[in-house]
């Protein structure tokens, strides 16, 4: 199973994987961001690698 | 030519960004010379830019990136490129670069701190719940231009719907004071532009624009503190960092950078979309045929499209290569998103207004890394409630022939007119 792994110094919680998987990452009132589910279903990796790709600062990545 | 594609260091490029002759052209003729430097030198050294309000340095200049994929590379490497000491392609005097850039002009770890005191308020819990807000806004905005009838398009609608939104969250309350601001936001980055400054001197108007920011901060960060809401101003006095208060400069420097960055390019977004649109009637067509299911991609070609940050500048913290070229600790690095945003490695047919590009890797937003645009999904939210507006109730407005602003920062409409055509 993929498993997420955020580097919280680069992520500047803006979100844009938030829009791309709202069940997975939530950035909080303070704009801290919550890995909802660490270690999604296995069929999430597409939505989950557009996520990696898709944040701005490179905070994301992929373990298996 | 003689100089050919044989990089040569420390040599100005022929073909030169730094006139201001360069930067009153039309964006279709300054990408006339980006496409030579992106396919024969995409790392290029030029002179200081005219008409600086600095004398320039002795043998100094900045080298060019023009390709996309060196634009990200710089931007996702803050260690190696800062923009500590400047963002600018001309030197600012400091006093005025650190009075209005706030955390766009810092590094880490003090960047890091600044923005999270703001960007809470840009997250997309918190752009949705304004959305709706946004959108009745809009209405409005559509509603008064049909009154109205044929107009300035960017008085009647590019420039409101940005300007409502940002002082909104910033709690700037009376329409006055919204339009004082929003012309001295202005102001702060048109001093190149002759018509604009009517005689003064670029420094004139620079001054006059940063006493009218810094007075509409201050009075407002006074009414707060004696009185909290829920805006971002009450959040910025309330704000500790490291245990201390921001000091009234630190706020009013935030106030500069919120209304610069969040009037400008939305509105020239706005103003640039609406050309295209107008030039593109089969594009038109194809969002009017299905506008929810086609908005969320042509919003990224809007933006594209429209570049409306032109350039930002990086120092060089150590020496290091890019693209061939040997750069030296201190040297300036500008990032050119309008050349970018046309690399034809990376966009295919990039002339081509296209609202159904997808993948659509623009930078118009930032090459990505710690300043990527804070405001960048606020921006999304207004610009697809405009477009919504326009298309469904005036589908047919034609927009007329836009007058730029002169300057090497923002690609800013000026004014355009528009028929209405209903
Ligand atoms: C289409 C509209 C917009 C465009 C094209 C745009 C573009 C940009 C660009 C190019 C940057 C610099 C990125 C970098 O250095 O890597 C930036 C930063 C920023 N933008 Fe935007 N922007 C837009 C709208 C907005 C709006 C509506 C706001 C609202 C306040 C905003 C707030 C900011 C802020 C605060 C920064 C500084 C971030 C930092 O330094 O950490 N922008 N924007
Ligand atoms: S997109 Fe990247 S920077 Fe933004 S919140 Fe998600 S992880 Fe953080």
């Amino acid at each position: 199973m993929p498993r997420i792994v955020v580097d919280y110094d680069k992520c500047t919680g803006l979100g844009i994987c938030e829009s791309i998987a709202p069940d997975v990452f939530e950035v909080d009132d303070d704009g801290s961001l919550l890995i909802l589910e660490e270690s999604p279903d296995e069929t999430r990796r597409g939505e989950l690698q557009e996520a990696v790709d898709g944040c701005p600062t490179g905070a994301l990545s992929i373990e298996d | 030519m003689t100089l050919t594609t044989e990089p040569n260091a420390r040599q100005y490029d022929p073909v030169s960004l730094a006139p201001m002759a360069f930067w009153a052209k039309s964006p279709e003729e300054r990408e006339e010379d980006y496409a030579v430097l992106r396919a024969e030198r995409p790392i290029s050294w030029h002179p200081p830019a005219e008409g600086s309000m600095m004398p320039p340095q002795e043998g100094g200049g900045f080298w060019a990136v023009t390709r996309h994929a060196d634009i990200v590379a710089v931007s996702k490497d803050p260690e190696t490129f800062c923009s500590g000491e400047g963002i600018q392609m001309e030197d600012v005097p400091l006093d005025i670069l650190e009075a209005v850039s706030s955390f766009l002009a810092t590094d880490a770890p003090r960047h890091t701190k600044l923005r999270k005191l703001v960007s809470a308020a840009f997250t997309p819990k918190r752009v949705k719940k304004i959305e709706e807000q946004i959108k009745a806004q809009a209405t409005r905005l559509v509603d008064q231009l049909i009154e109205t009838g044929d107009c300035d398009f960017v008085e009647h609608i590019s420039r409101r719907l940005p300007q409502w939104t940002i002082f909104e969250m910033v709690g700037v309350e009376d329409q006055e004071t919204r339009e004082i601001a929003t012309r001295a936001a202005d102001g702060m980055v048109s001093w190149g532009d002759e018509d604009v400054r009517q005689g003064r001197e670029p420094a004139e108007l620079l001054t006059e624009s940063l006493m009218a920011l810094i007075n509409v901060a201050l009075e407002l960060a006074e009414a707060r503190r004696a009185e909290p809401r829920d805006d971002l101003m009450t959040n910025l006095v309330q704000a500790e960092v490291d245990g201390e208060q921001l000091t009234d400069e630190e706020i009013a420097a935030f106030f500069c950078l919120l209304s610069i960055a969040g009037n400008d390019t939305t509105r020239n977004t706005t103003s640039s979309t609406m050309r295209a649109l107008t030039l593109n009637p089969d594009q038109r067509a194809l969002l009017r045929e299905d506008y929810e299911g086609r908005i969320t991609v042509a919003i990224d070609e809007f933006v594209r499209w429209a570049t409306p940050v032109m350039t930002f500048r990086r120092t060089a913290t150590r020496d290091v290569e890019l693209g061939g070229q040997q750069i030296k600790q201190g040297d300036w690095v500008v990032l050119f998103y309008s050349s970018g945003n046309r690399d034809p490695e990376v966009f295919d047919d990039p002339m081509r207004f296209d609202v159904t590009r997808s993948p659509n890797p623009h930078i118009a937003f930032g090459g990505g890394g710690p300043h990527y645009c804070m405001g960048n999904q606020l921006a999304k939210t207004q610009l697809r409630a405009i477009f919504w507006e326009l298309l469904t109730r005036v589908p047919d407005l034609e927009a007329g022939e836009p007058v730029y602003l002169a300057g090497n920062f923002m690609q800013a409409i000026k004014s355009m007119p528009c028929r209405l055509n209903l």
